[in-house]
Parts: C-alpha cells; sequence; structure tokens
C-alpha cells in the first residue's frame, strides 16, 4: 500500500456517506438512498398469547392487542418461532433473546455475541453512536451481548439520553488523547521508513504499516464526530407523573424515533424488563411481575391485558410517527426494521415456545400473519435478517438455514 | 519380504536415522542426489503402497501415484501414516526401517523450503503478560482485547494477523496499564475496613444465614432455581480498581470430616434473585478449622462490586435456625495494596533515578450501621411495643424491624419517628424498607414528612408520598430539595392492617446524605527531571520490550514522542507514559520476531515468550548482549525458566490452546441431567489439569503419563466427583489411587471428557475424533460432506447411538477413517458429559410450569454402557484396555507431544524436514522418554537448528 497524503486521509475519514448528511434533520439526499435501520424490542412478560395471536389468521382484528394497530400494512405476526435450549431457564432466556445461546440458566453460562451488537459492527460506521441501548429499568441486563459474552448495560434514564445524543459535551480530553495517538503513529511511521531503508523484513513492515494506516483512518474518524456539531433538536420528551411506567415508555419510543431521524445510530434495543414492584397504568395498578404469573384467574388476567395494552400503545405510536417522516422513496418506517418480541411464550409458566413476534417496517411486503408449520428456531428469522441488511453469515445462534420468511 | 511390524525396528531405528539425516542435508543442495533419492523412494512406494493405491484399485479412494506424480502435492498425512505406522496397513508387508527412511526423506525434501511466514504478531496473552511484567503491575485486560484464535488451533498461528481493531484496543489497554502503574493524580491511600453485616436478601434466601455469635453463620446455598445464591458484605466499597487483601476470621461449624468451601465473589449488589448480576468467582477458602481462624485472599475489585459469599458443601444444611455451615465472625479488608512503597513499578521504570516519594497514608475506615449514626444522630419514636423497640429499624437490616405498641394496649395515631440532626448536616431524603417477613400488619401504606428546627413546631409538611407494601427492597424517599433543619419527622399516615386496629411497623429507616469522603491522594514524581533523564529511562524500557539493544537513531522516534510531550506539558511523568506507549504499540514489540541486534537477543525474546509469555528478565538479556544463548547454554535457561513460578503462564496457555480448556464454559451441562455440577466444581476441573500437567514437566516424567498414571493433582470437590474418599480440603495435593481407578492421565479427566462432550450430552464420534487427534496421535482427514450429524437417543425403544455409529463397519469409505475415530469414543462411554463415571446413561425426564431445582435431578436411567473397541486388531473392554494399547507405543505419543509444542512454540506446524529431525530425537525406551527433555530438545532445535 503507497503512502497517502494526510489531505488524503482525512478525505478518506470524513467522506462517510452519511455523516456529512446527517447533521441535519434529513438523514438521505437525492444521491444517496437512505440508510437502513434496525431497533429491537423485548418486552421480557410476554403478552398473553390468547389475547396477541390473531384468532383468525390474517385477520388483526381478530387480536385484541393489535386491533388498533395503526400500520396494519407493514406488519407481520409470526407464530411458532422459539429459541431451543430454553426449557429450564425461566426468566435467564431474556439473556438469549437476541442471541440464542442454549442453556443460560447455568452458573458457567458464557453469552454469546447479540443480534444487534453483529450488526452493529457492520452497520454502525457511519453514524455518530455505532447502538443504541435502552432499558426501562435500572437494574436489568439489557437484550444487548458483546462479543466477550458480557452484558452491554444499557441506559434507562431519558434525560441523560437526550443530552448525549443531542446536548453539548466537553470533549476536549477525548481530543488530546486522540492528538497524542496521532503523534505516535507519525513517529512509528518514522521508524518503519528508517527500517525499510536498512532493509528489514519487508512483509513483517508491509502488514504492520497496513494496520497503522487503518487506524489513523479511525483516528480521523473519531476526530471528525468530535468536530461535528450534533443535530439540533427540540426536547419532546414528556413527563407525567402520575402514570410513570408509561411515560418513560413512550419517552424511550420518542428517543429511538428521533435517534433514527437525526441519524445518530442505525442499531437500537430496546429492553422493557420486568419491574418487580407495582406499575400504574390507565386501568390498572398492580405488580406486573406477580399479575404475569396469573395463574389462569380471569381478574389478573384482565389487569395484565391493560399493562399489555399500553405497551403495545407506545408501540403503535412509534411505528406511526415513524412512518409519518418522509424519507426517500418512502417513510422512515420503511427504512427501518422493528422487531417486537418476547424470550417468554407463557410467562405464567415460564415456558419459551410459541413466542410473540412481530416484524414491522423495513419495506418488507408484509404477511399480517404467519404461523409456521412446526416449531422453528427464531435465529432463523434473526439470519435472515442478517442477509437482508447485507450481511454475509453462514448462521446466527441456533439457525438452521434463512428461510426467506420476509418478502421484498 | 517379511512382515515386520515397525515397534521391532525401535532399538536401532534411532541410530541410524541419525546417521541418514546427515545425507538428507546434502541432498538438498545437489538435485543429482535427489533425483537418485526419488528413484530408490519411488521404489519402495511401488513395492508397498501402488498396489492398493494406484489408479484403478484407489483404495480409501487415494491414487497414491497420480497424488506423488504432482509437483506440488501436500504429502504430510501420507508422511503422517507411514512415520506413524498407520500405513501399511498390519496385514500387508512392511518396509524395513532403511526402506522407510527412504521414502520418508524422499516425501520431505520435495516438500522442503515451502514459503510460510517469516513473523507472526504476539498474542493478546503475551501482550497482557509481558506490559504487567515490564510495568511491574497486575492488570488483567485480557477481556478487552478482541480474541484472535479464529479456527486456528494456537495462539501464534501465523496466518493470524495483527487488525486494526486489535490495535485499537492495544492502544486502549496500554492507556489503562499506564494509568495503572504511574496514576496521574497518585495513589490514593491505603484503607482498612472491618465489618461483620451482610445486605438484605430476599426472605426466601433468608434460611441460609443468621447472625451468630459476633458475626454470621452461613450454610449451604443452593437456590430452588439451581442458582447460587451469594450474600453481599455491607460498609465495604471498594474506592478505586486495585487488588484488596480480604482476610475471613472464620470457622466451620458442623460434625462431618470435609472442609466447608467458602466461594469468594465480586459483583454487584441486588436485592432479590430477579436479576442475578454477574459475579466473578474471585478465589476458594477451605474451612476444616473448628476454632476461629483467619484466611486471607487477595483479590480484584473495582468500584461499584462489593464482595459477596457463598457457602458450598456436599451436606444440605437447608433449615432455617441450623447451627451447620460457615461461621464467618468478620472479614477486614486491606487496599488497595501495594507491593511496596514506591511502588515496583517505579523502580522498573525510572531505575535508579531519585524521586519525590509523599509518606505513605493508611486510613482506618469506620463503619456504622446507618448513615444516621454516622452524622451523629438519633432516633425517637411515638411508641414501641416490647422486643420491637425503635433499634431494630436503625440495625441496617430488614429481618428486624420496630413496631407500635398493641400490648397490653393498643397505641393510638399519630404513629411517627423523629429523626434527629443534631450537627445540621445536607440530607436529601430517606431509605425505607419493610420488615421482610410476616403477614404485612403495619407496613406503611402513605407518610407525610415534616422538618422541624426546635422538634415541637412542624408546620406545613414538606412531602407526602406512598409505599409499597410486601416489597422489602428499600425503597428511597427524595426530598424536593436537601435540607438542614434539626428534625425531621417521618408521619405514619396510612397502614395495611389485616383486622383494622391501628399499628405501623418500619424494618428499616435512614437517612441520605452525602457523607465527606477522603480523596486525597499522593503522586509521585521525578526529582529535577531533564530530557537527558527521559533518553535514559525510554531507552532502558526499550531494551527490555524490544529485546535488543538500541542505537540513537533507532530510539530517536521513541524519544521523540515523549519529549514533545515534556516540551508541551512540562510533567516527566506524563512525557514518560507518552514515549512508553509508543513502544508498546511498536511493531518491534507486537510483532515476533522483533528487531534484534544479535541472534542471542532474538532467542532471549523467544525463550521468554515461550516460558513465560512476557519479555526477558535480566539474566537473559546479559547473556544475549555478550551472545552466549546457544545449543549448548539454551538447555539451562529452559531449566531455570521453568522453575521460575512465570512458568505457570506457559502451562496454562499450553492446556488452554493444545487440549482447548478455552472452550470449557461453552457448553453448559444440564441441571436435569447433572445437578450436582456447579460454579466450584467449574473452577477446579481445568486446574486439575494444568497442574497435573506441570507436574509431569517438573519432575520429567515419562511421556506415558500423559496416558495413564497413578495420580492425579486433586482437591476435595475433585475427589468427591471422581469418587475417591478421603481428601480434605480445597487446595490441591498429588493424591494416589488404587489401580481399580480409572483417572490418571488425560484421556479420564474431567475437564478433557467435558470439553469433548456435545450439547447436553456426550458424543463418542467427536470425542473420538478429539483424543485420536490430539493426543493419541492420529492424522485424520476431514470428515466428508453432506454427512448429517446423528442426534443421540439413549432410550431403550430407540436404536442406541452405538448401534448407529456402528454403522460405519459396513462401508469401506467410512470405515478407514472411523477405525481411527469411534473406538476411543467408545472406550470414553463410560464417563458421561461432566467426566464422572456411568454404566447406565440416563433421559432427560420433562417437568411441568416453572422449572424448580431438584438436587436429584430429573431423570430416567436408560440403557447400558458398552465401552468395548478394537483398534488396529486389538481389541479392548473398556478405558482401561485401551490405555494399555495406547502406551504400547510411546514414540506415537511423544511425536504428537512434540509436534503440538513446536506448532504452539513457532507459530506452524513443522514441516516434513523438521519432523524427521524431531522423531529421531525420541529415545528407544519408554521410561527415558522424559517430557521436559522432550521439551528442552524440540526447542533447542527450533530456536537453533541444532541437537542438544
Amino acid at each position: 500500500m503507497k503512502d497517502i497524503s494526510r489531505k488524503d486521509f482525512l478525505k478518506f475519514g470524513a467522506a462517510l456517506p452519511f455523516a456529512l448528511h446527517s447533521l441535519g434533520l434529513k438523514a438521505a439526499t437525492k444521491k444517496n438512498p437512505p440508510p437502513q435501520r434496525i431497533i429491537f424490542i423485548c418486552s421480557c412478560l410476554g403478552f398473553y398469547a390468547p389475547y396477541f395471536f390473531p384468532g383468525k389468521r390474517e385477520d388483526l382484528a381478530s387480536s385484541l392487542y393489535l386491533k388498533g394497530m395503526q400500520t396494519p400494512e407493514k406488519m407481520t405476526i409470526f407464530g411458532n418461532l422459539f429459541h431451543p435450549g430454553m426449557d429450564t431457564s425461566n426468566h435467564d432466556s431474556e439473556k438469549s433473546f437476541l442471541t440464542g445461546s442454549p442453556s443460560p440458566e447455568s452458573p458457567t453460562f458464557v453469552n454469546g455475541m447479540s443480534l444487534d451488537q453483529v450488526m452493529a459492527r457492520e452497520m454502525g460506521g457511519g453514524t455518530r453512536f455505532p447502538f443504541l441501548n435502552f432499558s426501562i429499568y435500572d437494574r436489568g441486563w439489557g437484550i444487548s451481548w458483546n462479543d466477550r459474552g458480557s452484558a452491554i448495560p444499557p441506559m434507562h434514564e431519558e434525560e441523560k439520553i437526550f443530552e448525549m445524543l443531542f446536548g453539548e459535551e466537553d470533549l476536549r480530553t477525548r481530543k488530546l488523547q486522540l492528538q497524542n495517538d496521532q503523534n505516535i503513529l507519525n513517529n512509528l511511521h518514522r521508524d518503519l521508513a528508517h527500517l525499510r531503508i536498512k532493509g528489514a523484513n519487508a512483509g513483517k513492515l508491509d502488514s504492520y504499516q497496513a494496520v497503522i494506516k487503518e487506524l489513523e483512518i479511525q483516528l480521523n474518524h473519531e476526530k471528525f464526530w468530535l468536530n461535528a456539531e450534533k443535530p439540533k433538536v427540540e426536547k419532546s420528551l414528556s413527563d407525567d407523573p402520575e402514570f410513570a411506567f408509561s411515560t418513560k415508555l413512550n419517552n424511550l419510543f420518542e428517543l429511538a424515533k428521533l435517534a433514527f431521524r437525526t441519524d445518530s445510530t442505525r442499531v437500537i434495543t430496546l429492553s422493557m424488563d420486568w419491574i418487580d414492584g407495582a406499575i400504574k397504568v390507565p386501568g390498572a395498578t398492580g405488580g406486573w411481575h406477580s399479575l404475569s404469573h396469573h395463574g389462569g384467574q380471569a381478574n389478573k388476567i384482565d389487569q395484565l391485558s391493560k399493562i399489555e395494552i399500553d405497551t403495545l400503545r407506545h408501540f403503535n405510536r412509534f411505528l406511526f410517527e415513524m412512518d409519518q417522516i418522509k424519507e426517500g422513496n418512502g417513510t422512515l418506517l420503511d427504512h427501518t426494521t422493528v422487531v417486537m418480541g418476547s424470550n417468554f411464550g407463557d410467562a405464567s409458566n415460564h415456558t419459551c415456545n410459541n413466542l410473540p413476534i412481530i416484524v414491522a417496517g423495513g419495506g418488507y411486503r408484509h404477511q399480517v400473519h404467519t404461523v409456521l408449520e412446526k416449531p422453528t428456531p427464531l435465529c432463523n428469522l434473526y439470519l435472515e435478517l442478517l442477509h437482508k441488511h447485507n450481511i454475509d453469515k453462514e448462521r446466527f445462534g441456533s439457525s438452521e438455514k434463512d428461510m426467506g420468511l420476509l418478502k421484498g | 519380504m517379511k512382515h515386520r511390524h515397525v515397534g521391532n525396528h525401535i532399538c536401532t531405528a534411532a541410530i541410524a536415522w541419525i546417521c541418514f539425516l546427515t545425507i538428507v542435508v546434502a541432498s538438498e543442495a545437489n538435485p543429482a542426489a535427489f533425483r537418485k533419492l526419488e528413484e530408490a523412494a519411488l521404489v519402495q512406494f511401488e513395492n508397498h503402497c501402488f498396489d492398493c493405491h494406484d489408479g484403478e484399485t484407489k483404495k480409501g479412494d487415494l491414487d497414491l501415484v497420480l497424488l506423488l506424480g504432482k509437483d506440488n502435492a501436500d504429502s504430510s498425512i501420507i508422511f503422517e501414516h507411514l512415520i506413524t505406522a498407520k500405513m501399511p496397513p498390519k496385514n500387508k508387508k512392511h518396509p524395513s526401517a532403511e526402506e522407510k527412511k527412504l521414502m520418508l526423506n524422499w516425501l520431505a525434501q520435495r516438500q522442503a523450503g515451502r514459503a510460510r511466514d517469516s513473523y507472526r504478531r504476539i498474542s493478546r496473552h503475551e501482550f497482557v503478560q509481558s506490559v504487567n511484567d515490564l510495568l511491574g503491575v497486575k492488570l488483567d485486560l485480557t477481556g478487552e482485547i478482541p480474541e484472535d484464535r479464529g479456527t486456528n488451533d494456537f495462539d501464534s498461528d501465523r496466518r493470524i494477523k495483527l487488525t486494526r481493531e486489535m490495535l485499537s484496543s492495544y492502544f486502549a489497554a496500554t492507556d489503562a496499564m499506564l494509568e495503572f502503574a504511574l496514576p496521574d493524580k497518585g495513589f490514593t491511600p491505603e484503607r482498612t475496613w472491618v465489618t461483620n453485616k451482610i445486605k438484605d436478601s430476599h426472605a426466601t434466601y433468608n434460611i441460609y444465614t443468621r447472625p451468630y455469635k459476633e458475626g454470621i453463620l452461613f450454610s449451604w446455598t443452593r437456590a430452588n432455581n439451581g442458582n447460587s445464591y451469594s450474600f453481599f458484605y455491607d460498609n465495604f466499597d471498594p474506592p478505586v480498581p486495585g487488588w484488596y487483601e480480604l482476610t475471613f476470621d472464620a470457622m466451620k461449624l458442623g460434625d462431618f470430616p470435609e472442609d466447608v468451601s467458602i466461594e469468594v465473589f465480586a459483583g454487584k449488589y441486588y436485592y432479590a434473585d430477579d436479576r442475578p448480576q454477574p459475579q466473578r468467582l474471585l478465589d476458594v477458602i477451605s474451612l476444616g478449622n473448628r476454632e476461629i481462624k483467619s484466611h486471607k485472599v487477595t483479590v480484584f475489585l473495582r468500584p461499584g462490586e462489593n464482595v459477596s459469599v457463598h457457602c458450598y458443601s456436599k451436606h444440605n444444611f437447608r433449615q432455617k435456625n441450623g447451627n451447620q455451615g460457615a461461621y464467618i465472625k468478620q472479614l477486614k479488608v486491606r487496599g488497595p495494596v501495594l507491593d511496596q512503597w514506591p511502588p515496583i513499578s517505579y523502580r522498573n521504570i525510572f531505575g535508579n533515578l531519585p524521586l519525590k516519594v509523599p509518606a505513605r497514608e493508611h486510613l482506618r475506615v469506620s463503619t456504622s450501621h446507618t448513615n444516621l449514626k454516622a452524622i451523629g444522630g438519633s432516633v425517637t419514636v411515638s411508641s414501641f411495643q416490647e422486643g420491637m423497640e425503635k433499634e431494630r429499624m436503625l440495625d441496617g437490616s430488614n429481618r428486624t424491624f420496630w413496631h407500635t405498641r398493641f400490648k397490653p394496649t393498643l397505641a393510638k395515631p399519630p404513629h411517627y419517628v423523629i429523626l434527629e440532626n443534631p450537627a445540621g448536616k445536607a440530607i436529601e431524603g430517606l431509605n425505607y424498607a419493610t420488615w421482610s417477613g410476616g403477614n404485612g400488619n403495619g407496613q406503611v401504606k402513605s407518610f407525610a414528612i415534616h422538618l422541624s428546627e426546635d422538634g415541637i413546631s412542624w408546620g406545613k409538611p414538606l412531602m407526602t408520598g406512598a409505599l409499597e407494601i410486601r416489597l422489602a427492597s428499600e425503597q428511597p424517599i427524595l426530598f424536593p430539595e436537601k435540607t438542614t433543619k434539626r428534625f425531621i419527622r417521618f408521619l405514619v399516615t396510612d397502614a395495611h392492617s389485616l383486622d383494622g386496629r391501628s399499628l405501623a411497623s418500619i424494618g428499616k429507616l435512614d437517612v441520605m446524605a452525602s457523607l465527606p469522603v477522603n480523596d486525597s491522594s499522593q503522586v509521585i514524581s521525578v526529582a529535577d527531571p531533564s530530557p537527558e533523564k527521559l533518553r535514559m529511562v525510554i531507552r532502558n524500557f526499550a531494551k527490555k520490550a524490544f529485546s535488543s539493544s538500541l542505537s540513537d537513531e533507532e530510539l530517536a522516534p521513541y524519544y521523540t514522542v515523549g519529549l514533545q510531550s515534556l516540551e508541551k506539558g512540562g510533567d516527566f511523568v506524563t512525557a514518560t507514559k507518552a514515549g512508553l506507549k509508543a513502544i508498546l504499540c511498536s511493531h518491534r514489540f507486537l510483532m515476533a520476531p522483533g528487531e534484534h541486534k544479535n541472534d542471542s537477543y532474538k532467542i532471549a525474546a523467544d525463550l521468554a515468550r515461550i516460558f513465560w509469555l512476557s519479555v526477558p528478565d535480566n539474566t537473559l538479556l546479559e547473556l544475549a548482549e555478550k551472545q552466549q544463548l546457544s545449543a549448548r547454554s539454551i538447555p539451562d535457561q529452559v531449566d531455570r525458566m521453568l522453575k521460575d513460578d512465570k512458568s505457570q503462564a506457559m502451562i496454562h496457555s499450553f492446556c488452554d490452546q493444545w487440549l482447548n480448556l478455552r472452550s470449557f464454559n461453552k457448553i453448559a451441562p444440564s441441571l436435569k441431567l447433572y445437578p450436582a455440577y456447579n460454579d466450584l466444581l467449574n473452577h477446579y476441573l481445568p486446574l486439575e489439569t494444568e497442574a497435573y500437567l506441570n507436574y509431569l514437566i517438573q519432575e520429567n516424567l515419562p511421556i506415558g503419563h500423559l496416558i495413564d498414571s497413578d495420580f492425579s493433582i486433586l482437591n476435595q470437590r475433585l475427589a468427591q466427583h471422581y469418587g475417591i474418599d478421603g481428601v480434605i480440603g480445597q487446595h490441591l495435593r498429588k493424591v494416589n489411587f488404587e489401580p481399580s481407578v480409572p483417572r490418571g492421565g488425560l484421556l479420564t479427566m474431567g475437564s478433557v471428557l467435558k470439553v469433548t462432550a456435545a450439547g447436553f450430552d456426550t458424543s463418542p464420534i467427536l470425542r473420538g475424533a478429539w483424543i485420536s487427534k490430539n493426543i493419541a496421535g492420529n492424522t485424520l482427514s476431514a470428515p466428508p460432506e453432506n454427512i448429517e450429524v446423528i442426534e443421540p437417543e439413549h432410550g431403550k425403544q430407540a436404536v442406541t447411538l452405538r448401534e448407529q455409529i456402528e454403522e460405519h463397519k459396513k462401508s469401506q469409505a467410512c470405515y478407514a477413517c472411523h477405525k481411527s475415530i469411534d473406538p476411543y469414543g467408545f472406550a470414553l462411554e463410560n464417563f458421561d458429559a461432566t467426566g464422572q463415571w456411568r454404566t447406565r446413561y440416563r433421559v432427560k425426564k420433562p417437568h411441568g410450569g416453572t422449572f424448580q431445582y431438584r438436587p436429584k435431578g430429573y431423570y430416567n436411567l436408560a440403557g447400558n454402557v458398552d465401552s468395548s473397541g478394537e483398534i488396529n486388531g486389538a481389541g479392548f473392554q473398556d478405558v482401561f484396555g485401551l490405555k494399555q494399547i495406547l502406551l504400547s507405543d510411546h514414540r506415537k505419543i511423544a511425536y504428537n507431544f512434540i509436534k503440538k509444542l513446536f506448532e504452539y512454540a513457532n507459530g506452524y506446524q513443522p514441516d516434513l524436514v523438521q519432523r524427521l529431525h524431531l522423531y529421531a530425537m525420541i529415545p528407544d525406551k519408554p521410561d527415558q522418554c522424559r517430557i521436559k527433555d522432550l521439551i528442552t530438545k524440540t526447542l533447542v532445535y527450533s530456536l537453533t537448528g541444532e541437537r542438544s
């Protein structure tokens, strides 16, 4: 690789397709198609299956929870998906929602890398934040796990998230650090040049030089973001002390929408961790965890359904508002894959079969309701999502194959 | 030609080989001689191989004539089959020793000189260990650096290239380690804490601990969902990342002979079992003493982590108010501890330069049960019931509580608690918790907060609020703004009542106050800094890091980095760090070989990397400077380096890679089938293997011990797992067995058996292939494509897995390879996926509803294990028989071991010429064939090309 001038470094590093354009509110320009985004939402206590799945095939109106959806033609509900290896996992199955690793309850469990992280690796380079993780509770694991098997702690405070995305920051220390690193690299170049003159092992020097050049590009990329202004966005978070749970969920969806719209990131996870104490939603107050273990009792199911309807109300609003934002040849929703589901098929029994999964947006040809013939690994769908985002992997988690479930 | 088993040639083979090798060298330079060799060799192939392996007969789908006719075909597999006597088969005519040598020699010659990369990058483990040794600290950041092995066996593999991601993480890791060694803001004082209080746990776990004498009695805690629950110590929070010395004053309670184990963890405190935050097992304390004794462990902790303990014993203590288990009187913590003052890192880096060193501060942290007490406050209550006084809500535990009076008379409302703040400290709020337990009577549902300066006139409430009942974790009550008022009244406006009586009860009540924190720090600096001193410091460090002395010109780039920092900011230590960072991210450090002034320096660097995963020490550097590292002096160094504790790094790394213990945690044994498998066992199984290999090497035992021996290195937990009695205490020690015990040697070690199991149960094929390739030394071709994996079915009706695998015998194509795979797997079927002995298979039972852990597991016993088989015509009944068969050819075992070691050390498999040399080094007699000798000879050869 021959030497490149410093001017070219800067050009190479800074001319990321959407970086410059995304400083405004529009993420797409005439020349470039809008980027693909993806968001994963996990409701860690699941949904009461008889109210969730449409009673009549293809007919959303026959689902108590989903009949009010405002973007029904851009949604597919899947039936008969599951993760193998969860039969004794109970709540630990949450850890494997986006990884598919079996036996998460074991004291010696080591998790795999979660789907959002695999995607962030490939898709995260063009935005200020390679990925974002949100949760509604400060104690959860979240659903995002890195390549070393550690949970990535999610953010749950809306104010702080807003500040991080759009607020001013003092980045002087980081800028100084970058400068020092660049200085080191310059001197390493000197040493390499000196060794070449002396005739040292060219293959070794070449391979090392190639790597430090790549590192310089990475440093320039970081420097670009440090110097770039953050997008200016009006604060649209709500504050309703009576329904704190509901408000937080609403705000987190709002932040996700803003993050996508300003192209601050392209990969988000939102973990609706289960809360041990009581929460209050319109129509019900109760312990979400204890209600979800209703044991079939009608009054508990009724209370539980109010909570679940509330969460889906926010989900619905999120989809609707994303669909109102025009972008390129379609809407922001058309360019964002939304995966909403749960690690539990039945939270009352702690079983993990027939998981409630919805895939919305993304520009696919949606089928409203797809029920697979036999229990199918959810990781097949995950593998397909990787392929749909041009990430070439042969397998993911417990996947068997890409079944082409999302057409178009 | 008469049939002669190759084994009979062993006596004369070695000598003949040595002579022949000189001819080998001559042939390389001489094309005419090579052609003669080729003709002679082909005659032998004609006589012994082509009958079965030509274009027509093509046995095993192999056309040797065609293959050997191609110039650049790889004949490694043919070579291996020939040298390990797999081919020709037993019932065919065999070449004599001379003839065989011809064939092997020709195969080696035609592939000699094939290109391989002449360099490699150092692995992340070598990086972290080297930097730790150079800086004189212990900070394990390997988890922060991406893994780089891919599908290769060894980290050192030259095909693995340095990537941007790796280099970027090396930059970050270097920053962290330099900051840890030479902190910008200085060192915090060393503190001491003493505590005997644990944080609240969910009520269901409270049967496992109780206050006892001056401390706490812990009993066995396997929770009902299989999780091991541990209890967090209160009043100790590590202020900075660092090493902390924990001293547990503890003793065992119970009439049984075994020790009770205290597992010490680090983790973030959590209240109930709903969200166990991941915990790290730090160490294990083995309690055998029945009088209080101090047990010390030194562990690494970060802020935000707490120390927690879990008491383990194979005996079940699950009972309220039990009197068996571990009694811990107190935990004393001292830290962050430094090896000396000023720390060794300053000596390592600045040498003898005069330093400005402030006196080391030591603080004792006072621990009180409540913040209220810490600010000098106190409490009065509206009334109390005898036995439920106000003190019980101030002891920091929700297991005791305060209650308003109900006997002999019922106290009338208002019910309240007044907290007094005599020093006028800033209070942000209150922390409240109900009593954990009981029927909920009296639990506060709503409250009002009033403030006062005199405790008499209260005015309007500051705030009102509601509280959860039936939830015993802490509920914070935040005031709208801080207050410094002298009196705070917590008024109960509504409480839960089962029978309508007016009652109130509180488990814990405390104030939220920011307590003053001592954040003093002691900065060490260099006296009279100057550019010359900086140059000297950087030169000394570079010499050790690069394993070479540097000229001024070579040093210039690294010195420049430091100088630029010095000229900009002025601080000597910061400038030093900049220069050191440049050194540690340089290709001279990250690539091997680096740029060495002479060959001895290169050998020094290689030796240090192989045995210590680190940089050379002063002894090696001195020898290198004098160019005294040669085939003659290396064996002494090997001896010295192996005796040094630092060689544990090599043992650990070699076992990790050769035996794939790195994947040890990839499979979690099913809780249904293996309910006794716990994290304690998981911790010790790999340690047994490392300790065993270490013992073999240090004692230079014969190579046969890899296959079989009459001892292993065990402790109490491992012995329980293997069914061996009489081993008390968790320290590892040599245990001899009776001949009837199948243990001893790598094949029957729990760690190896677990790592070779697939999924929830064992697969004879996977295990067999693994043992066959990695230990027995067979060479196997890749499996054919399009073969489906067979799922194990152990039920009585189903076709057994064994029967399914035996189908291999029906096909020549399958059996050609599988005869070297299946038998090994069958022999080991007596060992389940955790390495325990079994004679019958286990099948999972289904469960209904939420899964509840059962100590007896959920399984039925199914079919019997049949561990018989046959290798090369020799039959065996079980693993004992298999071991005898393997031991009959010690050269094959030794050859395999040597090849693995060579690959580990050099990053590529030895080529065929090198293999001939290596094979020739193996002694004829099994008891002369000793492990340390083999290691030494192999490394002398690979480092110098000579024989020792």
